[in-house]
């Protein structure tokens, strides 16, 4: 039946290219917005997942009241007049040596770190920046987080484990006006200041991070914190990322600790993808389905446009099969046409987009293009939206041309 | 051979039988006419013997099976094997030329290639050699009622029906549809069996039925 399917299709010309046009924007709109959309979360996601710890166990803040003192022996006969208040100065995890333990005999566990978190404030001749100064051993913090290849300067690891040294993020390097090699001072409010020397600048393209973080070796952020061998966070990455969120909760049963999974601490970030996706996803249904209605209808006129021929046909031999098959190929042909052409015109979209300049380091990549993401998975579901709502579409009325009775068209003179 | 046997049909809905009782064989190589009144229930007849409507009281073999018992596959088969249809309306397919036209039955049993010459051969003998890609609507109504016979006739079936196939020409014409249908009933041993309300027409058949209010009046 291909045959007179083809005929049918390419008699009607205008109609058979206006619905092709249809399912062609819808898929190549699917395409494209995908493409962008994806690359875009694709990248962000990534920095999420990996720019910090997929798990982060920090030390809980905790306000102090008047029960915190009753561990001294004296407690039950103070008398508070004023009780105490604020924030218990060191937070600190409480039994460090209990959780490299159990993390070190967990499978899904490929690494962690120990850091000291603490706010500082940068000061250069007269500037001064507050910001946040994270400590960790250099080995150890490289197999967390994805640092180094951030770094534009210098090396992660030339942080070492002593001696002052610090990288800083490239934003917050020029708001110091400062240069590679030359020396800040930091404080973290109550001790002194102390001298730091710049070995390293990253640029992780996050906001964030760059505009006010720095790296130093966990001994030196101790002393700047005057704790020595206390640490207040360990960064963890896992085997599944995605199971970081499970991970966390299992944890956080057992401990006394704030552990906070990547998916919680990106909680409003990912909630503005699952927008994005509601919006993508709901914007091709609705041209889909504009072309899917084109195909029901163009086919229902078709069939009783066509009852002289599909009783002819019969009387000749041609099965109810047959006729289904007739009317059935033609939104199959537009289907798959409309859908190749249009996977074809959505990648050159794609192609186009991602050679656009934007500012590098934002959504882009480290080229300064947008990053578009080529993902099979949205091809794939490109074309099988585009078959699905042009099959389904066509069943109806191939169905109701399969099942006319010949009979009655001849009787009643090809009406 | 075709058998019919008590055939009774009733519309639904309607007290009376349009037909009421008919008998009829049609043996192989049979030319055939069937006259009456309008209304007497010719279309009925010839319908209900050439397997289009299979939903009537009695039977009707073809080589002694009933077509009330074959299934969709089978009927089709013999439909696409066996018949051959002329109507009063040349049922061309408009998107299709004379000869794809011609060709539309051999190409449902696979056929194609084994019958394109024979397909000029008809287009020959109905004289149209020279339009054989015209689309239906570049042909006069008589030259469309050739082509029409001819896809009737392509798969060499051993029954043609035809339902008033000059109704809508002039006798000229009328006369050459004719003059094919007793050429084929020679040359290829087709049993004919046609309506017409001609009664020059109904005379060149061997055999004249004519029926009368649903009931067969007389076999001349
Ligand atoms: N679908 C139908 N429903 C009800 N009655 C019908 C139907 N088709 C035909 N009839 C009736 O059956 C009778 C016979 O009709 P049929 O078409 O067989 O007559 P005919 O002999 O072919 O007439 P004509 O010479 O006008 O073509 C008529 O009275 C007609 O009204
Ligand atoms: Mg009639």
């Amino acid at each position: 039946m291909m045959f007179l399917s083809l005929k049918h299709l390419l008699t009607r010309k205008k109609q058979s290219v206006l619905i092709l046009l249809g399912i062609i924007i819808g898929t190549s709109a699917y395409v494209a917005i995908s493409g962008m959309m994806l690359g875009f979360q694709t990248k962000l996601m990534d920095q999420l997942v990996n720019n910090d710890a997929h798990i982060r166990i920090s030390a809980r803040e905790e306000l102090l009241t008047s029960e915190s003192l009753d561990s001294f022996p004296e407690a039950e006969h103070v008398f508070w007049s004023l009780p105490p208040s604020g924030r218990k100065d060191s937070a600190k995890i409480q039994y460090p040596l209990g959780w490299f333990e159990k993390l070190n005999k967990d499978h899904d566990v490929i690494a962690f770190v120990p850091q000291v978190n603490i706010n500082v404030i940068f000061n250069r001749a007269s500037v001064t920046v507050a910001g946040r100064m994270i400590g960790a051993d250099p080995l150890k913090q490289e197999r967390v987080s994805n640092i180094q290849q951030y770094m534009i300067s210098g090396a992660f690891k030339d942080i070492g484990t002593s001696g002052s040294r610090i990288i800083l993020g490239k934003a917050l390097m020029q708001s110091l006006g400062a240069r590679q090699s030359e020396t800040i001072l930091i404080t973290s409010g109550k001790g002194p200041s102390m001298p730091f020397k710049i070995v390293g600048v990253f640029d992780t393209g996050s906001k964030n991070i760059d505009e006010n973080t720095v790296f130093t070796s966990l001994g030196d952020a101790q002393k700047l914190r005057g704790s020595p061998s206390e640490i207040t966070d360990i960064a963890v990455k896992i085997e599944q990322p995605d199971l970081a969120e499970i991970k966390s909760a299992e944890w956080k049963t057992s401990s006394h600790e704030k552990i906070m999974s990547w998916q919680e601490s990106s909680a409003s970030i990912l909630s503005v993808f699952k927008t994005q996706d509601i919006v993508r996803n709901s914007m091709t249904i609705s041209i889909i389905i504009v072309a899917g209605f084109g195909i029901y209808n163009i086919l229902s006129i078709l069939v009783t446009q066509k009852k002289r021929d599909i009783a002819i046909l019969r009387s000749m031999g041609f099965t109810p099969n047959d006729i289904v098959s007739l009317f059935f190929n033609q939104g199959l042909i537009l289907g798959i046409l409309g859908g190749v052409i249009g996977l074809g015109l959505g990648f050159i979209i794609c192609f186009l987009m991602g050679q656009i300049e934007i500012v590098p380091g934002r959504m882009g990549s480290s080229t300064g293009r947008m990053i578009i993401s080529y993902d099979l998975i949205i091809y794939v579901k490109a074309i099988i939206i585009a078959l699905l709502s042009s099959l389904f579409s066509s069943i109806f009325p191939a169905r109701a041309a399969g099942s006319l009775d010949p009979m009655d068209i001849i009787r009643s003179g090809g009406q | 051979m075709i058998r019919a046997q008590g055939l009774i049909k009733t519309f639904e809905g309607q007290q009376e039988a349009v037909l009421k009782g008919v008998d009829l064989s049609l043996n192989d190589g049979d030319f055939i006419s069937l006259m009456g009144r309008s209304g007497s229930g010719k279309s009925t007849l010839l319908y209900l013997l050439s397997t289009l409507d299979r939903n009537f009281e009695g039977s009707v073999l073809y080589d002694g099976v009933s077509i009330k018992e074959m299934g969709v596959q089978e009927i089709h088969r013999l439909r696409n094997e066996q018949i051959g249809f002329v109507f009063q309306f040349h049922y061309l397919l408009s998107e299709l030329s004379a000869i794809e036209n011609i060709l539309l039955p051999a190409r449902k049993a696979n056929l194609l290639d084994k019958k394109l010459s024979f397909a000029r051969d008809l287009l020959e003998q109905v004289g149209l050699s020279d339009k054989a890609d015209r689309l239906p609507h570049h042909l006069s109504g008589g030259e469309q009622q050739r082509i029409a016979i001819a896809r009737a006739l392509i798969m060499q079936p051993k029954y043609l029906f035809a339902d008033e196939p000059t109704g809508n020409l002039d006798s000229k014409n009328g006369e050459i549809i004719f003059d094919l249908f007793s050429q084929f009933n020679k040359e290829y041993k087709t049993t004919i069996i046609y309506v017409t309300h001609d009664q020059q027409f109904g005379m060149k058949a061997h055999r004249r039925i004519l029926i009368n209010d649903g009931i067969i009046d007389k076999i001349s």
